[in-house]
């Protein structure tokens, strides 16, 4: 039905791009040679103006003798084609069967909620247009969402509304994975709960946090810098580089065990709590310089 | 580069020059890094790569010794960006461009091992130094795929050199069309796009059928979700699709040619207009291909957008520039298809087959698989799988074995549940099945099919009722309209499962989807109503129980279904470290804090008020410590 409104009302057509005969005509003679090229011919028209202006299907109902009726049928059954114009910024949301196994429909319900319109909508402002799409054959990073041609792989729920304001402002204006505000955290044991700064020892001018480390062979301490965002270390003993190690309270002797593998090395993932509410995860690999800070 | 002449050859001969002239050149350059620039590894990063390492090279002054080659899907997306570095074939994975300088440095250079990026088998803890090493590939069997990552994609020098157009040089010269249809036919080529249909006897009819000019066409519009072979074989490998419509349009007497591809493969687009360009201008594509008379031109045309239009008629159809609307098949597509004329219409990996077998004869290929199916097959093994990506194994391969050996089994501990193949016109297999050797026939007899080869992988945490729902959504959206059993028929389907899910099922509702799902199947029109029923069908017969627990006890076993669930909080559990309680859109969980100072300090667990929550799974997802758990 929207679809239906869409055609009849000339206002909302014009008020984008406007429509050049010259243009339409152009695209239109590239195509002559092919039977039945009516689709590629849409295509690209739509590609031109990022819908399909009414006025552009007439001069290809004239130029080609096919009726608008049949112009029409082929623009609205195949769901590339749109009526209507599209927002500022095109996030589609992979709701392949991979996906959806891995909790796409909840990204797409948290995308819906945030930008407070329906898959297929566009926002009142023309900023975001909201689309799914039935597999996009990226099945190894899903959760897929595409925005703006950027691929964003196994989307969280709680990463959606940063994607929407880095879209907003443009991605190239971020450099996505550096963060290199750098500020100090205290952090303490997930099981006894205790801090793990030391204050006898200094590491980039702060107090450091030193907690216990095992190898399979040898036992000591690692004291890291509390400086968010700087990798200084210093270790009782030598770890070599890219080997896993076992972290170990200090205070309750427990074992902290893993939540999660390192997006970059595989190796496990330990937990640590924030002072003031979060959580900061690093990696066990020597040398891997993968953390992850989730502050309340 | 390109001193060699790029005008077109004239024979057989010049072809065999060519040919020897470019791995000559190739030769020249010992050390080649190979860059996977599959859609997979460029959504990690690999495009950039590139770049990187380009400057890494020019800085060491290597730049002319060392080529950076940009392939094709390598198969293993789970691991990307991948990087192999050739001649020793080193395998990094998960390579960003901070490790671009050291792999220069010390790999390239020096032929050392970054210990780091290489890939550590979860099981055993070995390192892999080399593809073969790896598990993923090791138990793999790659002929459609094994020159992804060997080859440039936008270069056909690339694939001169590793012997492609052998097969059409072949085919033309010692060949009789008749002979050709023949060696197909005893190979035992299927159609690698669902039916199974025997090639060779598709290019007999349309090569008897009457009518004037021919038509073949490539399946390229590949709508299942969950499945992306054939999109890595045209992005990746796209002369190899070129080469066999080639050989099949030399058989079949045709000098037209079309290939579909869904819209929503731009990269596919791209490179195969690249390799038509290319295979024109060395006369390998055109008229009077290498010098024998036969002409043969191939044009693309992109999909739209409509699942239906992988069906052979809905796909003619649109290329027509109609609407997609399947027709009846009592007249045969090779007898009456596009535009009204004898068309063959095949798959993308049945057309990438051909060249191989007419290379290395029909023997050779029906030496490997089943009685009844012959060869490789392609699989996406994707969902909840620990190493997804493209996997090409004998046909007869067990199940399990490709789930556990190749895909490495479920991650984080989770429980296997069922394997969902072929797609949404597909079956859901569950544990007990797993044993079954995968072949055409097998799969029908269970109730799924090959489909296109998709394999999605469930663990505990998945819901069938949901699954069988899911796809019967995606069917009622993709129904084209047309037949009534199939329009009708799958949107009650979906009602009744959409019922069943919000605990307002009823006992009687499983019998009806299984009277109307016979119904669905013996009256659509098309392969797509025929088969849509599926879904529901074999999760049915499987999981009748789950089913049950939905509609008499009103509980969702796996934790999926919203209106049948409920949250809470483990207190041992928590660590009260606020992470819920900040992802609650609703403000449902109270305490979650730590409270004093010092050795006063204690714990609050959190708590989720019932009537607030909205089962959104936000709070789930922010637990890192297993303390909210689903009932």
């Amino acid at each position: 039905m929207e679809q239906n409104a869409a055609i009849s009302s000339k206002d909302n057509i014009c008020a984008e791009g406007k429509v050049e005969s010259k243009d339409i005509l152009r695209i239109l003679e590239s195509h002559n040679k092919d039977r039945g090229g009516l689709i590629s011919i849409l295509e690209e028209i739509q590609s031109e103006y990022g819908y399909l202006p009414e006025e552009a299907l007439r001069i290809v109902s004239e130029r080609t003798g096919r009726s608008l009726v049949d112009i029409y049928g082929v623009a609205t059954f195949y769901r590339f084609f749109s009526l209507q114009a599209k927002g500022k910024h095109l996030i589609c949301a992979c709701l392949g069967t991979a996906c959806h196994v891995r909790g796409a429909p909840r990204i797409v319900a948290e995308l819906e909620q945030q930008l407070t319109i329906k898959a297929g909508q566009t926002t009142p402002d023309k900023e975001f247009t909201l689309e799914t799409v039935n597999c996009l054959g990226a099945c190894a990073l899903g959760p897929v969402v595409v925005i703006d041609g950027h691929y964003f792989s196994k989307v969280r729920k709680s990463k959606v509304k940063q994607l929407l304001e880095q879209a907003g402002e443009g991605f190239d204006k971020f450099d996505i994975g550096k963060d290199e505000r750098i500020f100090p955290i205290e952090v303490s044991c997930p099981h006894c709960n205790h801090s793990f700064k030391d204050k006898t020892f200094a590491i980039d001018g702060y107090p450091c946090l030193k907690i216990n480390v095992a190898t399979d062979h040898q036992q000591g301490w690692i004291r890291l810098s509390c400086l968010y965002g700087s990798y200084s270390v210093s270790t009782e003993f030598e770890i070599p580089e890219g080997m896993v190690v076992n972290f170990i309270c200090p205070h309750c002797n427990s074992e902290i065990h893993s939540t999660s593998d390192c997006s970059q090395c595989g190796a496990p993932m330990i937990p640590m709590l924030v002072d003031g509410g979060g959580i900061v995860s690093i990696c066990t690999r020597r040398g891997c310089k993968n953390h992850m800070l989730d502050l309340v | 580069m390109s001193t060699v002449a790029t005008a077109k050859l004239a024979s057989l001969e010049e072809l065999e020059a060519l040919r020897s002239s470019i791995r000559v050149e190739q030769q020249k350059t010992q050390t080649t890094v190979a860059l996977c620039c599959g859609t997979g590894c460029q959504a990690y990063g690999s495009g950039r790569l590139i770049e990187v390492f380009a400057e890494a090279l020019a800085k060491e002054g290597l730049e002319d010794s060392v080529r950076v080659r940009a392939t094709g899907c390598h198969g293993f997306c789970e691991r990307g960006p991948l990087v192999v570095i050739h001649p020793k074939g080193t395998f990094y994975q998960r390579v960003g461009p901070d490790d671009v300088g050291e792999i220069v440095a010390k790999t390239v250079k020096q032929g050392e091992l970054i210990e780091r990026l290489l890939y550590v088998d979860p099981q055993t803890k070995e390192k892999a130094q080399t593809e073969e090493q790896v598990g993923f590939y090791k138990h793999q069997h790659r002929l459609v795929f094994g020159n992804n990552g060997a080859i440039d994609p936008k270069s056909i020098r690339d694939y001169l050199a590793v012997g492609g157009y052998a097969g059409l040089a072949k085919a033309l010269s010692e060949l009789k069309p008749d002979e050709l249809i023949e060696q197909i036919t005893e190979s035992g080529l299927r159609g690698r796009g669902g039916g199974g249909f025997l090639t060779g006897r598709k290019w007999r009819s349309c090569r008897e059928a009457e009518g004037e000019p021919k038509y073949v066409l490539c399946n390229g519009d590949e709508g299942d979700p969950g499945a992306f072979m054939d999109r890595s074989i045209m992005e990746g490998n796209p002369h190899s699709v070129l080469e066999g419509m080639v050989i099949g349009a030399y058989a079949i007497g045709s000098n037209h040619g079309y290939i579909y591809v869904r819209a929503e493969y731009p990269l596919a687009v791209e490179n195969l207009g690249i390799a038509i360009r290319q295979a024109e201008e060395l006369g390998l594509l055109g008229e009077d291909i290498l010098g024998t008379g036969f002409d043969f031109e191939i044009r693309i045309n992109r999909g739209a957008g409509a699942f239906v239009c992988g069906e052979s008629t809905a796909l003619m159809a649109s290329i027509e520039g109609k609407i997609g609307d399947p027709r009846a098949k009592y007249i045969h597509t090779t007898d009456v298809g596009l535009f009204g004329k004898p068309s063959n219409l095949n798959n993308v990996e049945t057309w990438a087959n051909v060249p191989l077998i007419v290379n290395r004869g029909a023997e050779w290929f029906s030496s490997m698989g089943t009685e009844k199916s012959k060869g490789t097959k392609v699989f996406s093994l994707v969902g909840k799988i620990n190493n997804t990506g493209l996997v090409e194994v004998p046909m007869g391969v067990s199940l399990r074995d490709i789930i556990y050996k190749v895909g490495g089994g479920i991650p984080d501990g989770r429980k296997f549940k069922a394997v969902q193949i072929g797609g949404p016109s597909g079956g859901c297999i569950p544990e007990s099945l797993l044993d079954t050797p995968v072949d055409f026939e097998q799969l029908t007899e269970l109730g799924a099919m090959m489909g296109s080869g998709g394999l999605i992988v469930m663990d505990e945490d998945t819901c069938v009722v949901d699954i069988a729902r899911y796809f019967m959504n995606f069917l009622c959206e993709e129904a084209c309209g047309k037949c009534t059993p199939c329009r009708e028929g799958t949107k009650i389907m979906l009602d009744i499962l959409g019922r069943i899910c919000q605990g307002k099922g009823e006992a009687e509702d499983m019998d009806k989807l299984e009277a109307l799902g016979e119904q669905v199947q013996l009256t659509s029109l098309c392969g797509l109503g025929t088969s849509a029923a599926n879904p529901v069908l074999s999760t049915l017969q499987y999981f009748r129980e789950e089913y049950e627990t939905h509609v008499k006890d009103k509980r969702c076993p796996a934790g999926v279904c919203r209106q049948l669930i409920t949250f809470s909080v483990t207190p041992e559990a928590c660590t009260s470290c606020a992470m819920c309680v900040k992802a609650c859109p609703v403000e449902a969980i109270s305490g979650g804090t730590r409270k004093g100072k010092g050795k006063d300090r204690v714990r609050v667990p959190a708590l989720i008020d019932q009537d607030k929550c909205i089962k959104c799974r936000a709070c789930h997802e922010a637990c890192k410590f297993d303390a909210v758990v689903i009932s």
